[in-house]
């Protein structure tokens, strides 16, 4: 059993492919065509990248439907029915409310810039069919970064196992997607991160066929008369969502983990860990005092604090 | 819209479903080689209720009594391949109608063949599988044993789905020759060696039509030709040709609520003897955890009597039958089955109630006196490893 690592970057941040198998041939075929999936997605539903599908239907807001294929249509039908299990606060267009917020200054913005962002924010301003999708608003924006890296990474692994490779770990800066377990038949190990500290790894998580995703960044946040917001924008409000600063889920797919994640992060701290834990998926979450937390134990037991 | 789903494992459902329809999880879905090995052993009864004294010549009488012992193995085979053994055995013993009379009042009464009938059964089934990128293809053999009959049956099948894999089609084929040579014991029989051949032809289309809903249709032909009579009872001589049609409907509705899967599904039986029958099943999959699944089912019935069907026959017309499977009745089923996992392995128990009544049919005609009630139990266990 060889070993072939790959390392490209892409979406918006560095992304690995490690495989492990016999034959350096197939593993190099299985790179390249994991590779070219990684991207294709990428050019598909970019919103920076003019001919993406994402950007046609931007620009043509407020003035026509434009065509989509099935994929973006099963797409669009994942992203409802998680803006529906989130009442509306998992939401693709909330997107322009990250033009108020600047994250590195630490600003608060005004609030009337807020509420003009507001009036472009709405899932159900966009009508979509099978076929065609409209956002009926100018200025409203579509994007798809909120699922499109893990559903990459699940087609990567996808094609990977397509191309008879038996151990494979897919790694979308963060969103991690595993075929099989390591060739010696242990699990894929993954650390996740320690919040006081760089090279200290908070728990692990086991991936045999299965995923891991995270959400949250406990490095960005804006604290605001003594209170930490992290970077997650709650679409009715405009504000970032006060809760976890980091959840990570492992399960099948990386793309129902990174929704499981968002969606957590999305609530009040104990409301999150309440939620998560009765959730059937293993998962890790860290608090802004720097406390973790892991499915282990009932109620999310504590086994780091500060 | 309401409030934020409390139940997150509810969500967890109704995510995982919406984003299998998408095509980086297609190939997952499509018809697939086992990853497994599997092993199973399952024992079956199936009892029918004594037929009551009022009802026949001689007062109370035992009827048939079915004891089953299946085995089945299937295995992977290289990539694309798959290799599937079955092989039951079953014992049969008791009594069956040999014919219909009628009493001094004029009451049609039942003469019973006397417990003397005693038969085994073995049927061995070899099929193999080929899994391609969209569907799979399969060839089964079967031959089947008894004393007095003999059975060699050969059948094709393939799907295929659609590119977005939210259809797929299947058709099949087959064809069996049957050997028939009654064994001569208490009762006469109306033939000492005979044959018949069927064919057959299926068709069927399953949709996905939305996240937790599925829908199929199918529809069969079937051409029996040879000695169709019974060679067992008195009063039955029947055209040695049958056509017969069936048309079938399925529904498949998962809940999130409860974690259950209600499966609804309708056949409609049609044949040029007359016999047209209307069949409705409907089932409630509730899994209990991860690892258990209880499985309530309610069957209903009913059929219209063959053209030639009398409980006091007519010898001399071309055909006659006073066999109750050929009269017009309605028949329920309730049944359970349980289904539990412990590791590899895999415990199935099942049982069911079957009763029919001439009443309980949408179609009039003459009640058969030999109309059958039963019981059928079966535990299974299956093993799988890699």
């Amino acid at each position: 059993m060889q070993s072939f690592e790959h390392s490209f970057s892409a979406m918006g941040g560095p992304c690995k492919i490690h495989i492990e198998c016999q034959q350096e041939r197939t593993a190099l075929a299985a790179l390249s065509a994991a590779e070219a999936e990684v991207r294709r997605l990428e050019s598909k539903y970019s919103r920076y990248l003019s001919n993406s599908i994402t950007s046609s239907i931007n620009s043509s807001a407020g003035i026509a439907p434009v065509a989509i294929d099935e994929e973006t249509a099963g797409l669009l039908n994942y992203a409802d029915t998680v803006w529906q299990e989130s009442a509306g606060l998992f939401d693709l267009t909330s997107g322009v409310l990250r033009h108020a917020w600047d994250f590195r200054s630490g600003l608060i913005p005004e609030a009337r810039l807020i509420e003009s962002l507001l009036a472009k924010v709405g899932w159900q301003r966009l009508q979509w069919t099978q076929s065609s999708a409209f956002l009926t608003e100018p200025g409203m924006e579509l994007d798809f970064g909120g699922c499109v890296k893990e559903y990459a990474a699940d087609s990567a692994a996808s094609i990977l196992r397509s191309n008879t490779i038996e151990h494979a770990l897919v790694n979308l800066a963060g969103d991690l997607a595993s075929v099989g377990g390591q060739g010696s038949g242990q699990p894929w190990t993954i650390g996740v991160r320690h919040p006081q500290s760089r090279n200290q790894a908070a728990a692990s998580l086991e991936l045999v066929d299965q995923a891991l995703a995270s959400s949250g960044d406990y490095e960005r946040f804006i604290e605001f008369e003594g209170k930490r917001y992290g970077h997650i924008l709650n679409p009715l409000t405009g504000w970032p969502v006060q809760g976890l600063a980091a959840v990570s889920v492992t399960g099948p797919q990386c793309l129902v983990a990174g929704s499981a994640a968002t969606l957590a992060m999305l609530k009040p701290e104990n409301e999150a860990l309440k939620w998560l834990h009765t959730l059937g998926l293993p998962w890790v979450a860290v608090n802004y005092r720097g406390q973790a937390f892991s499915a282990d134990g009932p109620g999310g037991s504590q086994f780091e604090s500060e | 819209m309401g409030p934020f789903k409390k139940d997150s494992n509810g969500t967890l459902l109704a995510l995982t479903s919406s984003a299998l329809l998408l095509p980086a999880y297609q190939a997952a879905r499509a018809e697939a080689p086992p990853e497994y090995t599997e092993l199973g052993l399952r024992y079956s009864n199936y009892e029918e209720d004594d037929t009551a004294g009022s009802k026949t010549f001689g007062g109370s009488s035992e009827r048939m009594e079915v004891d089953a012992a299946q085995f089945h193995l299937l295995a992977p085979v290289a990539d694309n391949w798959s290799v599937a053994l079955d092989v039951a055995w079953e014992d049969m013993s008791g009594a069956s109608p040999w014919f219909v009379g009628q009493s001094a009042e004029g009451d049609d009464k039942i003469v019973m063949s006397g417990a003397s009938i005693e038969d085994t059964r073995t049927e061995v089934s070899v099929t193999t599988r080929y899994y391609y990128e969209r569907g799979g293809a399969g060839f089964n053999y079967t031959r089947s044993d008894e004393d007095d009959y003999e059975s060699d049956a050969i059948s094709v099948d393939g799907s295929f789905d659609s590119s977005d894999g939210q259809t797929t089609y299947s058709a099949a084929l087959s064809a069996s020759a049957d050997d028939i040579h009654p064994t001569q014991g208490f009762i006469p029989t109306n033939t000492v060696e005979d044959e018949k051949d069927i064919r057959s032809a299926w068709i069927g289309v399953s949709r996905i039509i939305s996240k937790r809903a599925m829908l199929r249709f199918g529809l069969s032909y079937t051409y029996r030709d040879g000695f169709l009579t019974d060679p067992y009872k008195l009063l039955d001589q029947r055209p040695d040709r049958r056509n017969e049609w069936v048309l079938q409907g399925g529904y498949r509705q998962f809940l999130v609520g409860p974690n259950a899967a209600l499966h609804v599904d309708y056949r409609y039986f049609d044949d040029d003897w007359g016999v047209d029958a209307h069949t409705v099943d409907f089932a409630w999959h509730q899994n209990i955890g991860e690892r258990t699944a209880l499985i309530p089912f309610l069957r209903y019935h009913t059929q219209d009597k063959a053209d030639f069907f009398a409980n006091s026959v007519d010898i001399s017309e071309r055909y006659y039958a006073d066999d109750y499977r050929l009269s017009a009745y309605g028949a329920i089923s309730l049944g359970l089955r349980l289904r539990h996992d412990i590791g590899n392995w895999r415990l199935n128990l099942a049982a069911e109630r079957y009763k029919s009544d001439n009443g309980w049919g949408i179609y009039g005609g003459e009640e058969a006196p030999a109309l059958v009630n039963f019981w059928r139990t079966s535990i299974g266990l299956d093993y799988r490893f890699r």
